[in-house]
């Protein structure tokens, strides 16, 4: 059962919203372990499962395919978490397309994954080439902020000079006040003081020298505090920056979730297995539902090049999911 | 203890150091934070610089007590001023004519 291509034209029906079902041979995916190799557009997995392979290790795989992509070959840095990259040594290779916006969010359906719905809903009307009227501010605002350099504000040494100098200036006067008390003790006694006093000498001196350095590390500070100040109002342009660029972004979301709104209810809607009954109290969130239907709504209504794998129950068969979702899908 | 943070993700850490330590704090305003003067609240301060350096900026502030930083000529001055007849006119031409201290007097002379 598993590895046959999909040459069925789903017992499903044409895809719901309308879109050309994609030619089998345009979806085809690969997946090879040491001692087994698949291929086709619906992969029943779930025998491979457990040994040498697992779905955060076959996703790994899926996003570091070569695949047929034409924007060249992608960075090998790109797995930096060692765990993934672990996973990816572990499991299987996958040649299949490069994957779309949209399959970060919803490239892994798994039972209790975490989705941010309106993030990945707009990520999803990304993989259909919709844009939003603010793309251009937003990419002006982060250009200037990649640009922006901001001067380093930290007076951290030269505090540390000055407080040093501080309590130094007080130990000093201390051992001043100290000796010229035994002086006063011992003319009072009738002794010699003399050697006191050169003592006297040699402290108020070296009091001298301390004060002179708090005098240069006062000023140094207020020299460093000023760097600072100015280096702060560099900082708080960026900080408006940034403001402006996450009010930007927020907007961004906002329109392309609106614009795929309706589609994606009607998705949720036919979501098969869905604990959502249908005709639940209408004030209810679309987005406030199981993150697997809401995930599987998505990637519905978002274009899916690269293979989604599917750690869920929801279909009969790994063709009737890849039908459903009109994406390559791989079953674990 | 005054914490004023200069970036996105500073000012998330301090509205969350805020929300956790709330005994520490006196007052917050979106990006700045009075923090009580204790060695904790300075810890705090100090966790905030360390995790996002310059974007943190700590200062210690005192008490401003009127009758002790300043003349009394200076707080006759604010008051005379503030109930003037003539709203429209300016504090340089109201201290000459009423034998208050200068604004560039005032601009040099520290607390």
């Amino acid at each position: 059962m598993s590895g046959r291509q999909n040459s069925a034209s789903g017992s499903e029906g044409p895809h719901p919203n309308g879109r050309r079902q994609t030619e089998s041979a345009e979806g085809t995916v690969v997946v090879q372990t040491p001692d087994r190799r698949l291929s086709g557009r619906a992969l029943d997995l779930r025998e491979w499962t457990g040994t040498d392979l697992d779905a955060a290790g076959l996703v790994a795989a899926v996003r570091r395919s070569r695949g047929d992509g034409d924007d060249g070959p992608r960075d090998e840095g790109a797995v930096s978490d060692p765990e993934e990259a672990a996973a990816v040594e572990r499991s299987a290779a996958v040649a299949c397309p490069d994957p779309g916006p949209a399959h970060e969010y919803v490239g892994l359906v798994e039972p209790g994954m975490a989705l941010r719905v309106r993030t990945a809903l707009a990520a999803g009307a990304r993989s259909r080439g919709l844009s939003a009227p603010q793309d251009e501010d937003l990419a002006s605002v982060r250009t200037e902020l990649a640009e922006l350099t901001v001067p380093d504000a930290d007076a951290a040494a030269a505090r540390e000079r000055l407080a040093g100098t501080e309590s130094a200036v007080v130990a000093g006067r201390e051992r001043v006040a100290t000796i010229r008390g035994r002086i006063q003790a011992a003319r009072d006694a009738g002794r010699e003081t003399e050697g006191l006093r050169e003592e006297l000498r040699a402290a108020a001196r070296e009091l001298s020298e301390i004060e002179t350095e708090r005098a240069a590390a006062r000023e140094a500070l207020e020299r460093a505090e000023r760097r600072a100040r100015e280096a702060r109002d560099a900082r708080e342009r960026r900080r408006r920056l940034e403001d402006r660029a996450a009010n930007l972004a927020r907007a961004v979301r906002a329109h392309l979730v609106d614009a795929l709104r309706e589609e994606y209810v009607t998705a949720l809607a036919a979501v098969p297995g869905s604990d959502r009954t249908g005709e639940r109290d209408g004030a209810e969130s679309p987005f406030d539902v199981d993150s697997v239907s809401a995930a599987l709504a998505v990637g519905w209504v978002a274009e899916l090049r690269a293979p989604v794998v599917l750690a869920v129950e929801r279909f009969a068969s790994a063709d009737a999911a890849a039908d459903w979702l009109d994406a390559p899908v791989l079953w674990v | 203890m005054l914490v004023v943070a200069y970036s996105r993700a500073a000012r998330g850490s301090l509205r969350n150091v805020c929300r956790t330590h709330e005994e520490s704090i006196v007052r917050r305003f979106g990006r700045v934070a009075l923090l009580c003067e204790t060695a904790f609240a300075a810890f705090q301060a100090l966790r905030l610089r360390a995790k996002h350096g310059s974007d943190i900026q700590i200062e210690r502030t005192e008490p401003f007590n009127e009758f002790e930083a300043l003349g009394e000529e200076v707080r006759v001055a604010a008051e005379a001023y503030e109930n003037r007849e003539t709203p429209s006119l300016p504090y340089a031409a109201f201290a000459a004519r009423n034998d208050h201290p200068e604004p560039d007097e005032l601009r040099d002379r520290e607390l």
